[in-house]
Parts: structure tokens; sequence; C-alpha cells
């Protein structure tokens, strides 16, 4: 069953084996290998409950209900704008259905650089169940919009390595309203799948809950803490959930999770540090013809062609949809310039470089650390191992549509850089870059928690325990000793149902 | 003049006097109100607040010439700073106090004068020069500026180009609700 927050009359006291905080792939999961094992688990989740009947697919509805901090999470100096999920299912309700496993080389680095037991074998079985869950298959190239056929048309001209996504949508429509809540349950989120299946064994589910912090005593946490909010203002409704379980899975992503230990006092070993983001950079091109980026399956296309490269940190590349609040946000200036890429949107391609971070040489990412009302506070300082990738990207960019035919490609640089030939790229190694002066953004949050056989380097050990405390668990993105190079998802369900054997080990 | 704005950038020392600015007595100089729309009542901005923020939506949502494609609303119509305004209502203390602060700072005469401007609140500046005072805050060397800059023009564009009422003059014909109709009627 599922609660919501105005439902409940009264402080609650909870006894199960499992309390589960946070309800996206990572807590889903677990909550539903668990359950269907027999045990009793609580899921509380921070967001609230929606359904299809109440995704209007307007952006000004779908950002504040569904995503952090009400559509507006950044990084401290605003340099980075942050689009992370915030609702039951988590992230698995508003991206954008991209799926892959986890690539083999990552799982390779982490196991000879961290002392990971995760091989490509040990997943298989995890990947292949997840993907008969939710309907992960090859997009048909037929099926693609104009926005991300651009993509893979400028790819081909220039001989790039490109091709379809998978993505995990059954009866999808192609509306192209993804990351607003899917009106038709086509695809195949938490919600629909792992949520159901758990409370089908007998979860019950807690929406409206923030978890404020865990309770521990020397190497047992013993309770967890949960403030419940109304589930229209999100303001707290002064009434308490306290579960006390035999084991604690935090399930709350990366950024939140490292927050709630460090609000619980957990700050051994790196909590926060190393948090990674696939930070992206984007481009618009503006073609004669109508490109409609904001109908069709907004990711079908990607690619990789230059996730590993000699000169510095690999990307890849992707399309984003194009709404007009995402876009006027991330669009560059202000007033008559602004306006007239704005009159132009129908006609613009949006496409995102997204760089891998965490593989360079003592690169240290970003840092979740407090606020002063104790939500987290990102930093993530950039220095010339990312410029060089950013540029890189851009030029990628610019490259592959002007092959493809666009009038011309903007920079979202804050004095934009209009690309219409070659020569012009050199523009991009000159342009400023620092913290407001170009657009970054992220939809792909991960590490902060890390995993890994020395506590010193990681928060939980191999199998996802907490170095310290030995009842509790990290389940989710947070604990990816690095980026992944492709979009994480997939990733997170096959590596938390990995894990959710360990846990229900924990409790026999 | 350069070597005060030189100081200001360059010191740490810089960004508290900035902040001790918005005390300064120039700032005396008070910001050109503006009402807010019958019936909306404000929940986190001051009046003059409201009417800073109502003036930086008028500039970063400026357009020249006819709408190219359809009529397109004035930020007031849309009634950008009033829904700021209920948007911010409900963040952190501390991030309310930022606000606040940072809007000071922004339509603070001395602040204008220090930093090469006219001597001025934002609020009273012909648009010419509101343009200029904008263009300084989001090229700015001090980085406190430039994420002021992104804080107001952020919020601006979300709340005007998220109204329904702007769709049509970026070319956007909306959600396809009635295939979403007919599907889900299909199904049922």
């Amino acid at each position: 069953m599922i609660h919501k927050g105005d439902q409940i009359a009264q402080d609650l006291v909870l006894k199960p084996d499992v309390c589960i905080v946070g309800s996206g792939p990572g807590g889903s999961m677990v909550a539903q290998r668990l359950a269907r094992g027999g045990a009793k688990v609580v899921v509380l989740e921070e967001g609230g409950f929606w359904t299809k009947d109440e995704f209007d697919m307007q952006e000004a509805t779908a950002f504040p209900r569904l995503y952090q901090d009400r559509g507006n999470r950044a990084s401290a100096d605003l340099s980075i704008s942050v689009l992370q999920g915030r609702a039951v299912g988590g992230g698995t309700v508003i991206n954008w259905t991209t799926s892959y496993r986890t690539p083999d080389d990552v799982l390779a680095f982490w196991r000879d650089r961290e002392g990971s037991v995760l091989t490509p074998e040990a997943l298989r079985p995890h990947f292949e169940e997840v993907e008969q869950r939710l309907g992960i298959a090859k997009v048909d190239l037929e099926d693609t919009n104009a926005n991300n056929r651009a993509i893979y048309d400028g790819c081909k001209k220039l001989g790039w390595q490109v091709d379809t996504t998978r993505r995990n949508v059954r009866g999808c429509l192609r509306t192209g309203y993804c990351g607003m809540g899917c009106p038709v349950d086509a695809k195949q989120s938490a919600t629909l799948t792992y949520l159901p299946d758990a409370i089908a064994k007998g979860a019950e589910v807690y929406a409206d809950c923030r978890v404020t912090k865990i309770e521990w005593s020397g190497t047992r946490a013993t309770a967890a803490i949960g403030a419940l909010l109304h589930p229209g203002t999100q303001q707290a409704t002064g009434l308490t959930l306290r579960v006390e379980p035999r084991v604690i899975v935090v399930s709350g992503g990366a950024l939140n999770s490292p927050a709630l230990l460090l609000r619980s006092g957990l700050d051994q070993g790196p909590v926060g540090k190393m948090t990674w983001l696939h930070p992206v950079v984007a481009m618009g091109s503006f073609y004669k013809d109508r490109i409609e980026g904001f109908y069709g399956a907004p990711q079908s296309v990607a690619s990789h062609h230059f996730a590993h490269r000699s000169e510095g940190a690999g990307f890849f590349i992707e399309a984003a949809p194009v709404h007009p609040m995402l876009s006027a946000i991330a669009m560059p200036g202000f007033g008559a310039p602004l306006r007239e890429r704005m009159e132009k949107l129908a006609n613009v391609s949006a496409t995102i470089a997204l760089m891998i971070d965490g593989f360079g040489e003592g690169e240290e990412g970003g840092t979740v650390s407090l606020r002063p009302d104790g939500g987290p506070r990102l930093d993530y300082p950039f220095g010339a191992r990312q410029y060089e990738c950013f540029r890189a990207g851009m030029k990628a960019i610019a490259r592959l549509h002007l092959a493809n035919g666009a009038d011309e490609v903007h920079s979202f640089h804050t004095k934009s850089i209009r690309i219409v030939k070659e020569a012009d790229l050199e523009a991009i190694d000159t342009a400023p870059l620092g913290p407001n002066l170009f657009g970054v953004f992220t939809a792909h949050q991960m590490g902060g928690c890390r995993m890994g056989a020395d506590p010193s380097r990681a928060v939980v050990d191999p199998q996802l325990r907490h170095h310290l405390v030995k009842n509790l668990f990290v389940v989710d993105g947070s604990v990816f000793p690095t980026g992944l190079g492709v979009n994480p998802m997939e990733s997170i369900y096959g590596v938390s149902s990995w894990a959710a054997g360990h846990v229900r080990a924990a409790l026999s | 003049m350069e070597s005060r704005r030189g100081l200001l950038k360059k010191t740490v020392g810089g960004a508290v006097l900035l902040a001790a600015a918005g005390a300064v007595p120039l700032a005396l100089r008070k910001t050109k109100l503006r009402e807010p729309p019958p019936g909306r009542k404000l929940l986190f901005f001051t009046p003059a607040e409201y009417s800073i923020w109502a003036a930086v939506a008028d500039r970063v949502l400026a357009r020249e010439g006819p709408d190219p494609i359809a009529p397109s609303p004035a930020p007031g119509q849309v009634d950008v700073a009033g829904k700021a305004d209920a948007f911010l209502s409900p963040l952190p203390e501390n991030d309310r106090k930022d606000l606040k602060q940072l809007l000071a700072l922004f339509d603070n005469a001395l602040f204008s004068f220090l930093m090469g401007g006219p001597p001025r609140p934002f609020t009273k500046m012909d648009p010419a020069q509101q343009d200029e005072h904008l263009r300084s805050w989001q090229t700015s060397r001090l980085a406190i500026r430039r994420t002021g800059f992104q804080a107001m023009k952020r919020l601006s564009c979300a709340i005007y180009f998220g109204s329904p009422d702007t769709y049509a003059s970026v070319g956007y014909p909306g959600p396809p609700y009635e295939l979403v109709k007919s599907v889900l009627g299909a199904r049922r």
C-alpha cells in the first residue's frame, strides 16, 4: 500500500525487517526483491505519489512536482543545473528512458582500482531480468524524431560511431513528455513495475516522508526518522514516522544519500566526496525545416565515438527534448537575442555532450556537504581537464550538425558563439569558461557514497554494506566509484538487484 | 573609479563590502514601486522586491519589433513577478535571506555607481541602462554577480515560457492532449 503524507493522522512507530529510504531504481528494486523473499518492508519516499492522470504534460506543473528542489536544484554557485527526480519511483518517473548495461571496462576499472567484485558475468542475470521486466528494447531508426535523427545522420556523414538507444517502454506513443511523467503509462517506471510488485508482497510505501536522520550506536543503525510532508505544499505536517528495522537501506540517490549520512553523523570515509555528474554542455542547431524537438521520443540516438579519448576525458553525445521552459533556461543571453532564439524553437535541434567523469588520475569530481537547512549542497569545481572536454564536446556537436546541413549552431556561452562554418569553431577555444559563463547541466548524478574495499577510500564495502555500521546498506547510484559513460538507470537497477542478495543475507 | 572596481573585484573583502553597500545611505534612493495585479497577495517579496523582480523580468524577456509568429504577452500579463513570489515563498530561511540581499544589492544606486553604472536604482534606469546593468551582472568578474543574474534570469524565463499563454509565440503547439485522450479512451 502507498500512504500519502496527509493520510496519516498521528506519529507512527513501525518495526519492519527492512526500512528502505528512497523509491527510485535502487530502493524499488531492493524492496521488490526482499518483499518477494518474505521480508516485511517499509519504503520511505520524500516525493509525492503521482499517476498518469495527474501528468498534464506542462513543464510548469511537472518540474515543481516531480524534481528535486521543485526543479531548481543546482550547484551552490548555480553554475550547474541539476535535473533529478523526486517522487515515488524517483528518477524513473521523469527520465528519458535511455537504458544501458554498465560497460565492461567500467566494471573492470572498479575492480582494479577499488576492489569491487562486480563482473559482467555476475550482473548478467540481473540485467536480463530488468530488461524483460521493463520492456527494454532497441529503438528502430524509423521511430526517431528529427531532433535525434539529426545526430544520427550527422555522425554517419562524418564516419563517427552512432546508434539508436534502448528504451524501457511498452506501447509508447512517442509524445515526447517522458520528462514530465508519462501520460499513458508507456514508460515502465518503478512506479509501474518493481514498486507494485513489492506492494503485492506486503511492502508499505510512505510517500511525502523526508528522512531527516538515521539513529545509530556503535556498529548498529537503530532507527530512521521521517518527517511527514503535506502532499500539496511539501511543508512538514509536524508528524513524524519512526522506523526501527533490523536493516536500513539508503537509496536516496547521489546527493541525497550522502547528505542523509552526513546529517546522521555518519561521516566516516569519503562521504559526499567524488560525486560524479556526467557534466553536460549543450548546443542549439538551427535548421530551415521544422525539427519539433518537443515531440517524439526525447532520446533515441547516441554516439559514443568520443568516449575514449587520448586527449583527456571522454564524452558521449545524445539529444535533449526542446520544450519551451527548459530551453529558455538553458539558452544564453536575455532580452531580444534570447527571444529571437526562442521564436525559432520549432527549428532547433538540441544536442548534448556528456563528459565521462571519474577516470582521470587524481580527479576529484564534486563534493556534497550540508546546507544550513540540512539539504545537500553540491560543489563541483572545473579545471583544465573539464574545460578541454567541454570544448571538444561543443566542437563535435557543431561539426555533426554542420555536416547534417544546419544553418547555424549556437553555443551556450554567456556570449553565444554563432557557428556557420568549420573556421568558426576556433572561437570555442578562446571563449572564456568559468562558473556561469557557459551553461552546464547534469541529469546523471552518481557517487558520493562510493563502494570499495578500503574504508579510507570508500563509504560502503564491495557488497554495499556500510564500512562501520553493519546493518546499514547504501544501494543506489551514489555507490558508483566513477561515472559510467552511459545513462545510469539500468546500471542502478542491475547493481541493486545484485545487492539485494547481500541485504537479504544480512537479515538472516 | 577603475581602481575601486578592480579592488572590489579582486578581493574577498569586496564581496563583504558589496553586501554592506546595501545599507549605505545612497541606497536611500528608493525603488520605483509597481503595483501587483489585483488579488495578488505577496507571500515573500516586499512591495519593493516585487517591483525589482518585475523590472528585471521586463528586460530579461524584452523583445524588439512585431511578434513574428503570434502575439506574445508582456511579462506583466503573465505576472512573472507575482508567480516568482509564490514560488520563492517556501524556500528555506537561508535562501530567502540571500535572495532578499541579492535584490537589495541589484537595485542599489551606490552599488551601481561603484560598478561604473548610473547612480540610481535599477528600477529607475531607462531600458538601455537596465540592459547594460543586467549585462554587467551577467558577465561580471565577480562570481556572486553572475550567480545573481542567473537566479533572476532562470526563474523569470521558467515562469514566462512555462505559461501556455506564451506557447504560440515560440511556435510550440502545446501538448498533444487529443492523441493521449483518444489512446487512453481506446485502452479503456
